[in-house]
């Protein structure tokens, strides 16, 4: 069954001075979906997120919430809350009256103010901290605050600018955790813009790569993390092997390519792609296995030759580092030491077709 | 701090209960010198001045306050400090004559009045400009109206901008706004300024010298008076019973508000 949309964007632009800080972004965000806006610093994902809280209007555009185009509306006549980036509390109030702060002003009485501020601390993780004023708390306690700020709203969106970037790793992972069963019980659609991958992917039920004010690719998490169909997606998302080259050969089962003279077959996914087009392959540097190579010139065509140039043992695996024939280098994870496999040897690459994903711009 | 500050307020205590001799005085312990004060029209004369005083803080902060409000919102961020220098510019000019220039203005046939004749709002001019309790108190809101402004200006630019983005989001009005947000969030400054204001409101002599009548004497002026009297003690015990007063006020502030928890700086 198709959920509804939540959100709708359409050709959404928005520049300042002559640079696009929004550059005709379509987007679409279903009811009770957790969807990420993710993408390097400066790249326009805050822009978009306040794009539809309503703190910037865009040049052009429409933006629609809940089927009611919002273009025109202030923020707060728009059905979103806002959990802004650090700890955007009201430094002067308790946590009470930080949380029930917006039931006060639409003049609801006391205690059933009262009543709901409870329940949204104990939803949120702030059960018995009621009289603390925000500079006693720590700051995972203060983002717990935002949160029900905004939460008991009962607005149908929650956006979130950078919720965690102000917290110690170790506290961002499990407040990701929280925010997905959060989000999960209060069944809305939470938008969280962040430029942490890992945050990212633990959270999103979708996620959209935004950069330079343009949207690259959305998809699930899997999707995205997996099979990036842009090159942008696979750099970004820490992806170092990244070949060049063209495609020299194709059928309905593979490719060939050629990186440099090397020839690499790789399986043709449906890829949209022709004879002699620019491409460029990434693969996941878990997926290459290493061996010396004792027969040169054996010249399989889903393999290629190097030299390890580096040997770094990190703990969990051991990362080598091969020079390819055409000065390219690639990274090789292996989660243990490949016996001799040493500095300075000759050794050839092998993966499976699968493997290799082609990213054509 | 103990030779500026303590030692002559010290100072002004133990030579408050000397002796008045012909041009000086001598050691001693009496307390006529507050019976002079307690017992003529002096002890009336403070309590109006510090009665007008406080108008003066409660003028300079519905006047001020706003100012100060809307240079923090509605004027651009570089040019926020340039605005706030418009108002050192007064300074500049000497005090006495700052203050002497407002005569001309508020007088019987001076520009204000003149221009409610012209508009034919006012049939005969006011007198109660100058030369009256009303005319210290506009000098006094004058002169220190900067002072409330520079003071909360400063408690304001403290207030993060994220404040200003929350309230857009919740749908905070105008009203809400200034009693939730820019009352308790400047607070500190409005103290400050209203001590500022209060203290030379009823301590500084010019004022009533030059714009003030009978009935608008403060303890300032009789302090002066007593020295041009050459009754010195006299002059140290209304220094004296002033400093006191003010120390009892901030007491009593401190029990009604807490100042403690209003001054404690945001974080």
């Amino acid at each position: 069954m198709k959920k509804n949309n939540a959100i709708e964007l359409k050709n959404l632009i928005k520049t300042y001075g002559d640079v696009y800080a929004l550059n005709d972004v379509d987007l679409n965000i279903s009811d009770g979906e957790y969807f990420v806006l993710l993408g390097p610093s400066g790249g326009g994902k805050t822009t978009l997120l306040r794009s539809i809280g309503g703190f910037i209007r865009p040049d052009s555009g429409s933006i629609v919430i809940k089927g009611k185009n919002v273009n025109n509306l202030p923020p707060d006549k728009r059905p979103t809350s806002m959990v802004f980036q650090g700890f955007a509390l009201f430094p002067h109030m308790d946590v009470v009256q930080n949380i029930g702060y917006g039931l006060k002003l639409q003049s609801i009485e006391k205690n059933i103010i009262d009543e709901k501020v409870n329940k949204m601390m104990d939803l949120v993780g702030l059960t018995g901290l009621h009289n603390r004023k925000p500079h006693e708390l720590s700051g995972g306690q203060q983002q717990r605050v935002q949160l029900a700020r905004a939460l008991i709203l009962e607005n149908d969106v929650l956006l979130l600018d950078e919720p965690l970037s102000a917290l110690d790793a170790q506290l961002r992972k499990d407040m990701c955790i929280e925010l997905k069963r959060l989000q999960k019980t209060v069944g809305i659609s939470f938008v969280h813009v962040t430029h942490n991958q890992e945050e990212a992917m633990s959270v999103a039920d979708r996620i959209a790569i935004i950069a330079d004010g343009k949207m690259i690719e959305e998809g699930t998490p899997q999707e995205i993390y997996n099979k990036p169909k842009k090159q942008f997606t696979a750099e970004f998302l820490g992806e170092k092997n990244i070949l060049i080259g063209k495609v020299h050969n194709l059928n309905k089962s593979k490719i060939i390519l050629d990186i440099n003279n090397d020839k690499i077959e790789i399986a043709n996914n449906n890829y949209n792609v022709s004879k002699n087009q620019g491409v460029s392959v990434s693969i996941k540097s878990e997926s290459i296995q290493i061996k010396k190579n004792v027969k040169p010139k054996t010249n399989e065509k889903n393999s290629i030759f190097g030299k390890v140039t580096e040997i770094t043992f990190l703990g969990q695996f051991v990362r080598y580092l091969v020079l390819l024939s055409n000065d390219q280098e690639i990274q090789v994870r292996s989660s243990e030491e490949v016996a001799n496999v040493k500095l300075n040897d000759q050794v050839i690459l092998n993966w499976k077709l699968d493997d290799f994903i082609l990213h054509n711009e | 701090m103990i030779i500026f500050f303590v030692l002559p307020l010290l100072l002004t205590v133990v030579w408050s209960v000397f002796e008045r001799t012909m041009f000086w005085m001598e050691p001693a312990f009496t307390l006529f010198s507050y019976e002079n004060f307690f017992f003529s029209s002096r002890l009336e004369n403070f309590l109006s001045s510090m009665f007008h005083s406080s108008i003066s803080v409660v003028c300079a902060f519905f006047i001020g306050f706003p100012i100060a409000i809307f240079i923090r919102r509605r004027v651009r961020k570089v040019a926020q400090h340039r605005v706030m220098l418009l108002f050192i510019l007064p300074f500049m000019v000497s005090e006495i004559i700052r203050i002497f220039a407002l005569r001309p203005i508020l007088s019987r046939n001076g520009v204000v009045n003149s221009f409610l004749m012209d508009m034919n709002l006012i049939e005969s001019p006011f007198s109660i400009f100058v030369f009256t309790p009303t005319g210290v108190i506009i000098g006094e809101i004058v002169s220190f109206l900067p002072f409330m402004i520079f003071s909360t200006f400063l408690a304001l630019e403290a207030i993060p901008n994220y404040i200003f983005e929350v309230c857009a989001d919740l749908g905070v009005n105008r009203r809400r706004m200034f009693k939730d947000m820019f009352l308790p969030l400047a607070a500190p400054g409005l103290f400050a300024g209203s001590v500022f204001i209060f203290v030379n409101g009823i301590g500084i002599a010019l004022i009533p010298t030059i714009l003030g009548g009978p009935g608008s004497v403060n303890a300032g002026l009789i302090a002066t008076q007593a020295i041009i009297a050459l009754d010195f003690p006299l002059a140290m015990a209304v220094s004296a019973i002033m400093m006191f007063t003010l120390m009892g006020l901030l007491y009593l502030g401190h029990r009604l508000f807490n100042l403690t928890k209003l001054l404690e700086p945001i974080s």
